[in-house]
């Protein structure tokens, strides 16, 4: 019988698997507790990895309050936001797998913005700004882009086959870039025109696709698969 | 040179992608010049995308609030350090600034009387009106609208995971200089670039990470605004001017400096313990943020802080009360939804619910000095406005001159707008007139050269730890209580640290170079927290955020004034400009009430249980309304803290 390595309470040991030149480099990681109850983070286990062991460790975070989106880590294999991810013994921390990596734990994110550059385009707006929205627009706004939804979306996976490979520039979609397409969709401030490129521009980016897949998972909770996805689908006419 | 400079030109370079920056590259971009946008952190991943969301929009609550009422009201709050023309400007705009954040996708709830967007019910605390606006979201509503003005169009161009080095300038006479454009290590692309633009806005936000703990503002407050702007010449204003909020949490050490509470929502019954449960701070609900920090601070130096560095704060008078009881944790659970959002996750349950003690203790928040500017954000020097650094404009929290001593509640996102738009436009207008400049490459390499000698340092230190001896340092000896010995302390530590950056350890390749972001981010540091002991040893007296423990209280009926500090070839200037004050009639109307509120605070404690709580339930019922809802706080705001402000 496999038997887990025993450590003393005031211990916590971690694998890091840092991203170099192209390689993963695994190193193991003891977290000292700062007191015997605590249960770290994982924010905090990098950064007293840095502060002690690996001085010159990359990785991203922000406001330590599950709030900026940037810290998002894959924890054994599944994207987790660090600042607010609890570590337990034995743990894998890597750079998510969804993003290109760069250095360390660090991912490339910019291309999932640029992918609707120049595309929510202006002058299709009203032009009383005094009108309420509703609650489902109020539910998108409330994303704060960790790119936990990329995991496991068929949409996305898509950019990284063999013929689409371009690091500069994703040809697919993703739930996020749904996302902010619907949120243009269901803006009360939105002309008709405007609208309707927003659908078609998600069209453009293989909405097709979501039709087979069971659904995406949001970070923070936002109903992903009835307030993007559904929506998207119906008023394109890919379902009734 | 062994590094490959990649060179573009632009008309505007902006630096920083929260509401100040993106407002400004939307702006200049609108003028019709070529903007290139620059950030350490994604795109939008700011303090403004993290804040509380509440923004103050002019007579959005009443029509009286004229723009000499609200410009005069930030005056006063700030002690009179805050430029007229700079307050004036503020209130000029706060209209059209919030309606550009509508334009891209800010909505407010609408009011069914004015048509408009809905104020707060109450006017927050400092304000002398209605005119503060909630948003559904918080902050997180303004990162999607930041974000939103930046990728809809194809007219700006922006690049992430940029670190700017330095601006480059030529000198021309009596150390004057004008801007260049800057040289910028993409990490991500592993690129020094070389951008030759005329003009550059500075929007890279505040210096919160000098410190820890601090709240939960972004990690990249490393003083770059600051840093880089006086190392090209520009002068900065009211640098002793730092926020600390008192009520953090202490643990779980990932809380650590979050925020906890404020002093108001102690509410009437709070007050501050040692470890020996003995009260130092009675009425906390009408105190200081500083007078409750300084109390904590005493305590933990005199040996009775509480197990991890702080006090205890009491507020299990206010849940006792039988019949107030309830309608205080609706006010607690209301008024800072965010900050007691922390308390429940950190805390065990009786503590999130008051029965227990709450161990606290302060972090560092906001700087409200900065590069010293005009109304459009226009760095500024001596006496003569045109005698600042040529090209180089700055707005929000880079800025200085429009909260003088302390800040107005729900402000700085209208800050960010106001003055990113300003300047914005300023830098586009300015950089029409350098059409086919001739680019003096040269002043480039000088720059870029430094960089060369830096990759491949060798060395037995690390920038990463040295950052958190900086902390520590600036912690103890330019936090929250501040002496003479102490500053001139933190002056010997800058001047240790500066011969260590010799010995740090840097690798030699461009693609993301940890050692060399941690490196390039230690000099900010280090640089701006040199210029603020000078500030901070020219203010010989506690005003604001600024508490020295060695000096009296500056009066209110002194003659204001703010501090100038500056870096002149090697060393660093520091002088005083005169401010404008408030009458006479106002200050003693101010004091008065004072003192009345500190002596009701004191008769209602001293009530029998029974009455005390019949006039506190009646009290809560007045602020929360109908539907007993407390109004939100915004942290760090006046209105959270009573006592910071000096005329109601």
């Amino acid at each position: 019988m496999n038997r887990r390595p025993q450590h003393s309470s005031a211990y916590l040991e971690v694998t890091i698997i840092a991203h170099k030149e192209g390689q993963d480099l695994p190193t193991k990681f003891k977290y000292k507790k700062r007191n015997e109850r605590e249960k770290p983070m994982a924010l905090d286990v990098l950064l007293q990895a840095q502060e002690n062991q690996l001085p010159d460790l990359a990785f991203r975070y922000g406001c330590r309050a599950r709030n900026c989106g940037v810290c998002t880590i894959d924890i054994n294999g599944k994207p987790r936001i660090a600042c607010r991810a609890v570590v337990r013994d034995g743990d894998e921390l890597k750079a998510m797998s969804t993003l290109p990596a760069i250095t360390d734990l660090v991912v490339r994110r910019d291309q999932i913005s640029r992918q609707l550059k120049g595309k929510i385009y202006e002058g299709g707006r009203k032009n009383d700004l005094n009108v309420e929205a509703s609650e489902d627009y109020h539910e998108l706004t409330s994303c704060i882009e960790c790119y936990a939804c990329l995991d496991n979306c068929p949409m996305h996976e898509k950019n990284f086959s063999e013929t689409e490979k371009d690091p500069d520039y994703f040809q697919w979609g993703n739930p996020f870039s749904l996302l902010k397409l619907q949120t243009i969709a269901s803006d009360p401030i939105s002309t008709v025109a405007r609208k309707e490129a927003a659908v078609t521009e998600a069209l453009n980016l293989g909405l097709e696709t979501c039709v087979s897949c069971p659904g995406c998972k949001c970070g923070v909770g936002i109903d992903l698969k009835g307030k993007v996805i559904k929506p998207l689908l119906q008023t394109s006419k890919l379902v009734d | 040179m062994n590094i490959d400079l990649e060179w573009r030109n632009f008309d505007v370079l902006v630096i920083g992608s929260g509401g100040a920056g993106t407002n400004a590259a939307e702006t200049a971009a609108k003028a019709g010049a070529s903007v290139l946008l620059v950030a350490k952190d994604p795109l939008s991943a700011s303090d403004t995308k993290i804040s509380e969301g509440i923004a103050t929009v002019r007579a959005s609550g009443s029509e009286d609030d004229t723009e000499e009422v609200l410009s005069e009201n930030l005056k006063i709050a700030g002690s009179d350090l805050p430029v007229e023309e700079i307050t004036s400007a503020f209130a000029k705009d706060s209209q059209t600034a919030y309606d550009k954040y509508r334009e891209n996708g800010l909505r407010p709830e609408i009011s069914s009387i004015t048509k408009g967007p809905n104020s707060l019910p109450l006017p927050m605390g400092g304000h002398t009106r209605r005119r503060s606006v909630g948003h559904k979201n918080s902050g997180l509503a303004f990162g999607h609208a930041n974000w939103n003005a930046i990728v809809k169009e194809n007219k700006i161009e922006y690049l992430e995971d940029c670190w700017v080095i330095d601006l480059v300038t030529s000198e021309y006479d009596d150390n004057r200089r004008t801007v260049e454009g800057a040289i910028i290590y993409d990490a991500q692309k592993g690129k020094l670039l070389a951008i030759c633009a005329p003009s550059v806005v500075m929007a890279a936000g505040g210096l919160s990470t000098l410190y820890f703990p601090k709240t939960d503002t972004m990690r990249g407050n490393t003083g770059d605004s600051y840093a880089i702007a006086a190392r090209a010449g520009a002068e900065l204003v009211d640098m002793e001017q730092t926020q600390f909020l008192p009520f953090c949490l202490t643990s779980p050490p990932s809380f650590e400096g979050l925020l906890g509470g404020e002093p108001v929502t102690a509410s009437y019954l709070g007050v501050l313990r040692d470890k020996n449960k003995k009260v130092i701070l009675d009425g906390v609900y009408l105190r200081t943020r500083a007078e409750c920090s300084a109390a904590i601070m005493k305590a933990v130096e005199d040996g009775r802080g509480t197990p991890n560095g702080g006090a205890y704060l009491d507020m299990r008078a206010n849940k006792r009360a039988p019949k107030s009881g309830t309608y205080f944790m609706k006010f607690l659970k209301n008024s800072l939804p965010s900050a007691y959002n922390n308390v429940r996750q950190a805390m065990n349950k009786k503590e999130a619910q008051c029965d227990e003690l709450w161990e606290v203790r302060p972090s560092a928040h906001y700087m409200m000095g900065g590069i010293r500017v005009d109304a459009n954000g226009k760095s500024i020097a001596d006496k003569n406005s045109n005698n600042g650094v040529q090209g180089l404009y700055a707005a929000g929290q880079a800025m200085g001159g429009l909260f003088g001593a302390n800040r107005l509640g729900s402000t700085s996102l209208t800050e960010g707008a106001v003055f990113g738009s300003r300047a914005g436009l300023a830098a586009a207008l300015y950089s029409r007139n350098f059409n086919n400049k001739k680019i003096n490459k040269d002043l480039f390499f000088k720059e870029a050269y430094k960089l060369d000698d830096l990759l491949g340092q060798k060395g037995t230190k690390h920038a990463s730890q040295l950052k958190i001896q900086v902390q520590k340092e600036c912690w103890n000896n330019l936090g929250p209580i501040r002496d003479k010995k102490r500053l001139k302390k933190t002056q010997k530590f800058i001047s240790r640290c500066r011969k260590d950056l010799k010995k740090i350890q840097i690798r030699k390749n461009l693609l993301w170079n940890q050692s060399l972001i941690e490196y390039l981010e230690l000099v900010n540091m280090i640089d701006t927290a040199e210029l603020m002991t000078y500030a901070a040893l020219e203010r010989d007296g506690s005003v604001g955020g600024h508490v020295r423990a060695d000096c009296k209280d500056i009066s209110i009926f002194s003659k204001p004034y703010s501090t100038i500090v500056k870096v002149r070839k090697s060393h660093i200037e520091v002088s005083k400009i005169d401010r404008k004050r408030t009458e006479l009639k106002k200050l003693v109307e101010f004091k008065f009430k004072e003192q009345k509120r500190f002596l009701e605070a004191k008769l209602l404690r001293l009530l029998p249980m029974r009455l005390k709580d019949a006039i506190i339930e009646k009290r809560y019922k007045k602020i929360m309304g109908s539907k007993e809802q407390a109004p939100p706080l915004e942290p760090g705001s006046i209105e959270a803290a009573v006592g910071d402000q000096r005329v109601s």
